[in-house]
């Protein structure tokens, strides 16, 4: 029984992130009765659609031990170069442009931190500079709009609905399904958490780490390149500017999701709640009035209390 | 009057009881063994003793006078002395500030104070000379090996006027030579009137050194006893509460198959047969270690083995798996995925047959694992357990079943029973003679050479990655020509 009441509190505490976003929302409803309304509800999940399809790819590259920091800026450049693609070659070469140029600069990341054995902190963070500065190089540092604008259909995507949702909803919901099968109930899943656990007895244990290293990468430079597709749906053109800092609240997510920094643990889903602390909170600061410059600071100081109280917990 | 003295000591943590009443003294000049098997008390014991711990109850005294320690500072100014086993040494720096350090001699230039290198050194070797070790004090402790950087670290306890040095484990990363010197070290401490707390779980250097031995199991101290009072079949009694037997080797059993021979061209290139333990002999750093990565695919460069009589190239683990061999690493932090459950680190190396591309046999995995745990006899026998919460015993049955799975007929063992306590090691041994009986071939690699005769059939020695000895049991098969061998 002992044992049994155990497992029960090590649940519990598991559960802490989804009880925190319980709370908020309550809290919010009751700063602000507009917190419940479809329109703002609406919102909050349009600000958590492309966030939470960029915290996917991360939660699989921090679960397997490593670290991206370029995803905000492959979100500008893959943005940039689908509407550029989609003004030439229509909008399927256009999404499609823009997911493999995400998924090409993953596969950099991948190969810079397995091949030549870089730090992936320090590797990511040159290839965010670097690809932040070819996006300003290709579009001259203006937005890509079209003459006419971006093609209907394209635009239209960020508007119409299913059951009332918009398709930019449905999206995330689709891969989160996708992913979550893939991590947490395949070969590769088990592959992945035993890489970032420990790479050595990983690879003793016949792993070809390297590889599944450099795939995760690869998986979070795609998503973020379709997040990238996504913003440029939503903002109705390609901004060079656009995804900056969406690393770190990505990072932020899943470290609220309880995941380790230092790899082989975290679940997908917790990283995802992580997403919607991060959105409602500032949606909730929003509706009740508070300065975006104290927004900031008051998120800050979320990420920072988070981190320490799961240290405390594994204490 | 005893030098330290502790008397009716508890501690608990949490649910766990640690300690139950517990005394404990020993007389200046005298070595007093702690031996028992992981978790009997002893860290915690010594951990009170030296200030880490505070008890719930009882008392500890030093040369007579009642103390209680705020913390291991407070231990060590009243000259309590600890020498764990992981070396906190600072490696950039010189022998003598390494032995000095905490109470520098300074001497005063233009009025600031500045470093006496001259009076320092001169100390240094003072103390060095005083127990007899044979190190330059002006040398770089990262120069040194693990053997000089621990007696460098005696030498500064020696600094400090220790009343009790206590000493944790001391030989367990030692060679031969290098604990006969460590034991003169201890005789010359012994001689300067300190007292000395001796935690180890080596029977043979218990009763070559201690004048006086207390046995802890479960936290409470059930035997005491002085030098030659108790067989070595009592002690272990005392240590697990039961009689252990140990699994032998049955050297009638025939061997009909070569199953690994290899690296082939290699020194030393090694076969195993059939039905077979092969054991190769040496101390740390002989090579041993590295000869079994080698047959595991797990060096820089690709090998050539021969497997069941098909040549195999092993450019990674990955093709020594397929080709049906199982590693079991030194070093269990090698071998294990910490944060990962008991089914998952089991599974992990089996998942090429236990998944159909991506997609997991989930009805197969929880019968093989299921299976598994209770054959090895994992405590508690829980699948969704992370390997973490789990006892060294217990995860070194882990890595121990995941080769177990019907794949791999050929195990490559490396020191599978150090570090863990006397009831596991009888059932790894148990392990492996079923492996053998079942057809498998074993190489073990072991510095215990005791435990190495008894479960092989021939033995290789080797010495700085050399073979320098093979012996078999038609032959010369004891430990005296094995350390002759040996060079210890």
């Amino acid at each position: 029984m002992k044992g049994l009441a155990q497992i029960r509190i090590g649940w519990l505490a598991g559960q802490i992130p989804l009880l925190a976003l319980v709370v908020l929302c309550l809290v919010a409803s009751a700063l602000s009765d507009r917190f419940f309304s479809p329109i703002n509800l609406n919102n909050v999940l349009m600000q958590g659609a492309v966030m939470t399809v960029i915290t996917i790819g991360m939660t699989y590259v921090i679960v397997c031990g490593g670290f991206d920091l370029s995803v905000g800026s492959v979100v500008a450049l893959s943005g940039c170069i689908a509407a550029m693609a989609m003004l030439e070659a229509g909008i399927v070469a256009g999404v499609a442009a823009g997911v493999a140029v995400g998924a090409l600069v993953g596969l950099v990341n991948g190969l810079v931190v397995t091949r030549l054995d870089v730090n992936p902190f320090i590797a990511t963070l040159g290839t965010m500079v670097l690809f932040r500065g070819v996006t300003f190089l290709i579009t001259g540092g203006r937005p890509i709009v079209g003459e006419d604008g971006l093609p209907e259909p394209f635009l239209d995507f960020a508007i119409e609905r299913l059951f009332g949702i918009p398709f930019l909803v449905w999206l995330p919901v689709l891969l989160f399904g996708v992913f979550h099968w893939l991590l947490h109930h395949t070969a590769y899943g088990i592959r992945v958490f035993a890489t970032g656990g420990n790479t050595e007895a990983a690879y003793l244990a016949g792993v070809a780490v390297g590889r599944v290293r450099a795939s995760a990468y690869v998986w979070c430079g795609a998503l973020a390149g379709l997040a990238g597709v996504m913003l440029a749906s939503r903002l109705q053109s390609g901004q060079p500017t656009a995804g900056a800092f969406y690393e770190l609240t990505a990072i932020a997510a899943v470290v609220l999701g309880g995941a380790s920094l230092f790899g082989g643990e975290g679940k997908l889903y917790k990283s995802i709640i992580g997403v919607f602390i991060m959105v409602v909170l500032a949606n909730a600061l929003n509706l009740a009035n508070v300065h975006s410059y104290w927004q900031q600071v008051a998120i800050g100081l979320v990420i920072v209390a988070a981190a320490a109280a799961d240290r405390l917990r594994r204490r | 009057m005893p030098a330290i003295e502790a008397r009716g000591l508890h501690k608990r943590f949490q649910a766990t009881r640690a300690l139950e009443d517990v005394s404990f003294a020993v007389e200046p000049g005298e070595i007093h063994a702690l031996i028992g098997e992981n978790g009997a008390g002893k860290s915690t014991l010594i951990k009170i003793l030296g200030g880490v711990y505070r008890p719930d109850r009882g008392a500890v005294a030093v040369a007579g006078a009642p103390r209680r320690f705020a913390g291991p500072g407070e231990a060590l100014a009243s000259g309590i002395v600890t020498i764990p086993q992981e070396m906190r040494v600072v490696p950039a720096l010189g022998v003598a500030e390494n032995v000095l350090i905490g109470h520098l001699p300074m001497r005063r230039v233009l009025g600031l104070p500045v470093l006496d290198r001259a009076e320092m050194a001169r100390r240094a070797a003072d103390i060095l000379d005083r127990l007899g070790i044979d190190i330059d004090p002006g040398a770089r402790v990262d120069r040194l090996g693990y053997a000089e950087r621990q007696l460098v670290m005696i030498a500064r306890a020696l600094s400090h006027e220790a009343l009790v040095v206590i000493l944790d484990e001391p030989t367990a990363a030692l060679e031969a030579r290098e604990v006969e010197r460590l034991f003169r070290v201890i005789a010359a401490l012994k001689a300067d009137g300190v007292a000395i707390v001796y935690v180890s779980h080596r029977l043979d250097e218990v009763e070559a050194l201690a004048d006086l031995c207390t046995v802890l199991r479960d936290g409470r101290a059930v035997e005491r006893f002085a030098r030659g009072e108790r067989g070595r079949a009592d002690i272990v009694r005392a240590m697990t509460g039961r009689d252990i037997e140990t699994a032998h080797a049955d050297p009638g059993a025939a061997s009909t198959g070569i199953l690994l021979r290899g690296p082939l061209g290699g020194e030393p290139e090694v076969a195993v047969g059939e039905g077979r333990v092969l054991g190769l002999a040496g101390l740390l750093g002989s090579g041993t270690t590295e000869l079994l990565h080698r047959l595991f695919g797990g060096a820089r460069h690709a090998v050539e083995i021969e497997k069941s009589g098909a040549p195999v190239r092993l450019g990674r683990p990955a093709d020594a798996i397929r080709a049906g061999i199982g590693l079991v690493p030194g070093e269990r932090a090698l071998g294990l995925a910490m944060a990962l459950t008991v089914r998952e680190n089991i599974v992990l190396p089996n998942l090429p047959w236990l998944a159909r591309g991506l997609r997991l046999n989930r009805e197969e995995i929880d019968r093989l694992v299921a299976r598994l745990i209770e054959s090895v006899d994992i405590r508690p026998p829980d699948p969704d357990r992370t390997v973490r919460q789990l006892s060294g015993g217990n995860q070194q049955k882990v890595i121990f079943a995941r080769w177990l799975a019907g794949h791999a007929d050929v195990l490559l063992l490396d020191e599978p029973t150090h570090g863990i306590d006397i009831g596991a090691k009888a059932q790894i041994h148990r392990l492996m003679r079923r492996f053998v009986e079942d057809g498998g071939g074993i190489v073990l690699a072991s510095a215990e050479m005791e435990e190495l005769l008894a479960v092989s059939d021939s033995v290789l020695a080797m010495r700085r990655g050399l073979t320098v000895g093979r012996f078999s049991r038609d032959g010369d098969y004891t430990e005296a020509a094995l350390r002759a061998a040996l060079g210890g």
